[in-house]
């Protein structure tokens, strides 16, 4: 078991016939993902290494039952082929790009809570069950497949954490990137549910960072769960007012800092810890394994 | 993105909301034309994107030209948090009854656009939130959902207004709510909205920030010159050099140069090298799959900066590849004599190709090497990171006897 893809997993990848979509098509065949059909419009009939390029995401899903969309597209179209996918029926669209319009991230999800969908990201470096799928940009070779579920708003930061991981034994079930934009299509709070019920998934780890209001959402989903939380929070020495990299990460006023973060974290009853070293550790004082 | 005051008020006037008459004066000789025109007494406002201008100085009233024209002179020479002052905008002072607060931004909560209304104003809408929770009215719509008028009499009239000032205010919501969904905002604050003594309603400031990231569907807003622009204050010489080659870049202040790959661990490498007792010189995005001319430049930063004394790097290859940075890398190091000690830990998508290249470049030029530590998978982060903080110690004690 794992959360949200899986070894059923059959993938679309809008954006297919440019230089990204070609090169991260090839990465994810590689590790074993079923990655079925791409889309381009008017390119269709081509074929990108082996895989077919349709012109609909609608012709995607049924001549090969494509069921998770993956975007490779300049920020401006993923409000058009995020709303292409969830009506075509594809459940879950990982947005790979940056700097999406926000009110067009309020447009897709509420176009995707109406259609029952899922969209992760944007600026996500993707969605990986190791072992069965990986959907997006994450290098598998740091991940191995295990019982700590991993949710977090940074590609990098997912990367150290699933080195630790690895490196202790513990491995992954899923790991989720939610994204570095600062509204996101599904946040901390709607996807920790999703590892509570996963009987795989043993504890969790929430990676986050200064801005916005995601950890501190989390909070109240934190305190009904069973399964143990540790977090880990990047800023915590991060100047106010100044944008540090990520669209998203960025202190305004007294919101978003990560003393706010660790606070709300702390009384919700995660475990907030300050290196990656101390992740393994805290699981394993839990007599986890 | 914010916008000046200014601006904001032309979009304001643009949309049919009321603004008091007013001219931008740019230099010291616009001043006499400016005021003839307007009149007097007249407020002068410096415009600067950034909040509590009053405070630090940067709105004067004046009631002649001589002292108009002193004023201008000081408010030029003012800085205000790091902000110079080089525009002022000149109004005709307006006799306010009633201060008054309109607002509409994201509530990110609920992922809905709120319109925040208070019968109190000139001050911040959070004081007031804390301290009178109950002169604050809402209305919570879905992105592209209509608002209609009757809805917004229905909410001023809660806050106490009747009559003519009961449907201007209303009109005027609907009209900051229309821009706010036009131009792609992320807030619209009309603070503080003025009822003047002769009844009419007039929006004396305003507060307006768009999101950068929609600026290229919003070509109209290009027409009136309001374009991207940075916001952070006065940048360092580095900081400058870091924006004109798109490298998001900051300076901090100890003696540890950063390189870290992404954004999220450019921002949590600063937690952890100061957790192990040093002090980050920058903070860096250096992630998103650099090319090798890309990496050379950004090492270059570093090395050329004289508060570093060291520097850490890492790579976790995803998008940006291990083999990309080793070219990047010994790229610059056979450019260059420069040098700064080095602490470099590379992993991820294509590290073992990496490694080659940098195992034939050392083969080849060892000398170029001298002082640089290159770690692989086999090496936990924080312990390359405790390394790095120990070649500065290092260093420093060299730099210093």
């Amino acid at each position: 078991m794992a959360i949200l893809i899986d070894k059923n997993s059959r993938v679309v990848v809008q954006g297919i016939t440019g230089k990204a979509g070609r090169f991260h098509t090839k990465m994810m065949l590689e590790c074993g993902t079923k990655v079925v059909a791409g889309v381009s419009p008017g390119k269709g009939g081509e074929v990108v290494g082996l895989v077919p390029v349709y012109d609909t995401v609608e012709e995607a899903v049924k001549e090969q039952g494509a069921n998770v969309s993956v975007l490779f597209l300049p920020a401006a179209a993923v409000l058009e082929a995020t709303i292409e996918a969830i009506t075509a029926g594809v459940k879950l669209v990982v947005v790979v790009p940056e700097h999406i319009p926000l009110h067009d991230m309020l447009r897709i999800r509420k176009f995707a809570h109406q259609y029952g969908a899922r969209v992760i990201g944007g600026n996500t470096a993707g969605v990986i069950s190791p072992g069965e799928a990986n959907v997006g940009i994450m290098p598998e070779m740091a991940f191995k497949k295990g019982i700590i579920g991993t949710v977090s708003r940074s590609g990098s930061m997912t990367y150290y954490v699933a080195d630790t991981l690895t490196r202790s034994g513990l491995g992954e079930s899923t790991c989720v990137g939610l994204g570095g934009d600062p509204v996101l299509g599904s946040t901390f709070a709607e996807i920790l549910p999703l590892f509570e019920k996963d009987p795989e998934t043993k504890g969790i780890v929430l990676v986050g960072e200064i801005g916005g209001i995601y950890e501190e959402q989390a909070a109240s989903v934190i305190k009904q769960m069973t399964k143990p939380v540790v977090a880990l929070i990047g800023g915590k020495y991060a100047p106010s007012g100044k944008r540090m990299g990520h669209a998203g990460a960025i202190i305004e006023g007294d919101m978003g800092t990560a003393e706010s973060k660790i606070k709300a974290l702390k009384s919700a009853g995660a475990y907030v810890v300050e290196k990656f070293s101390q992740i393994p550790e805290v699981f394993k004082n839990l007599l986890l394994f | 993105m914010r916008l000046y005051e200014f601006e904001g008020k032309a979009l304001f006037v643009s949309a049919g909301i009321p603004c008091p008459e007013g001219k931008l004066c740019r230099n010291i000789e616009e001043v006499e034309p400016i005021i003839k025109e307007i009149g007097l007494p007249a407020v002068l406002k410096a415009q600067v994107l950034t909040g509590g201008r009053g405070k630090s100085g940067g709105i004067k009233v004046v009631t002649s030209l001589e002292e108009a024209k002193e004023t201008v002179k000081n408010l030029f020479q003012l800085k205000i948090k790091g902000f110079l002052v080089n525009k002022i905008l000149v109004e005709k002072k307006i006799s306010i009854s009633k201060e008054l607060y309109l607002g509409v931004t994201i509530d990110r909560f609920l992922d809905q656009i709120v319109i925040i209304a208070s019968n109190e104003g000139g001050v911040e809408i959070e004081t007031i939130a804390k301290t009178a929770p109950e002169k604050i009215k809402k209305i919570y719509k879905h992105i592209d959902e209509e608002i209609f008028s009757y809805e917004l009499i229905k909410l001023w009239k809660e806050l106490g207004f009747s009559g003519k000032i009961l449907v201007a205010l209303a009109k005027i919501g609907v009209k900051l709510f229309g821009l706010f969904t036009k131009y792609d905002a992320k807030l619209m604050e009309i603070n503080p909205l003025a009822i003047t003594e002769e009844g009419e309603v007039l929006a004396l400031d305003s507060r307006i920030s768009l999101d950068e990231d929609a600026m290229f569907r919003q070509s109209e807003l290009a027409k009136m010159q309001i374009e991207d622009r940075h916001e952070e204050g006065e940048l360092t010489p580095r900081e400058k050099e870091a924006k004109e080659a798109g490298i998001p870049y900051l300076d901090l202040d100890g003696n540890i140069g950063m390189f870290p790959g992404g954004a999220g661990f450019g921002i949590a490498s600063i937690d952890l090298i100061k957790e192990l007792g040093g002090k980050p010189a920058n903070f860096m995005d250096s992630g998103g799959g650099p090319t090798p001319e890309r990496i050379a430049k950004m090492i270059n930063l570093l090395v050329e900066n004289p508060a570093v004394d060291a520097i850490f790097g890492a790579r976790f290859g995803g998008v940006s590849r291990c083999d990309e940075f080793a070219k990047g890398m010994v790229m610059f190091l056979r450019k260059t004599q420069k040098r700064k000690p080095m602490a470099i830990r590379m992993t991820g998508n294509m590290w073992k190709e990496g490694m080659e290249i940098f195992a034939k470049a050392r083969q080849e030029t060892p000398e170029i090497f001298e002082g640089i530590e290159i770690y692989g998978i086999e090496t936990p982060i924080e312990d390359v990171a405790k390394r790095a903080i120990e070649l500065a110690q290092e260093a420093s004690k060299l730099r210093k006897s």
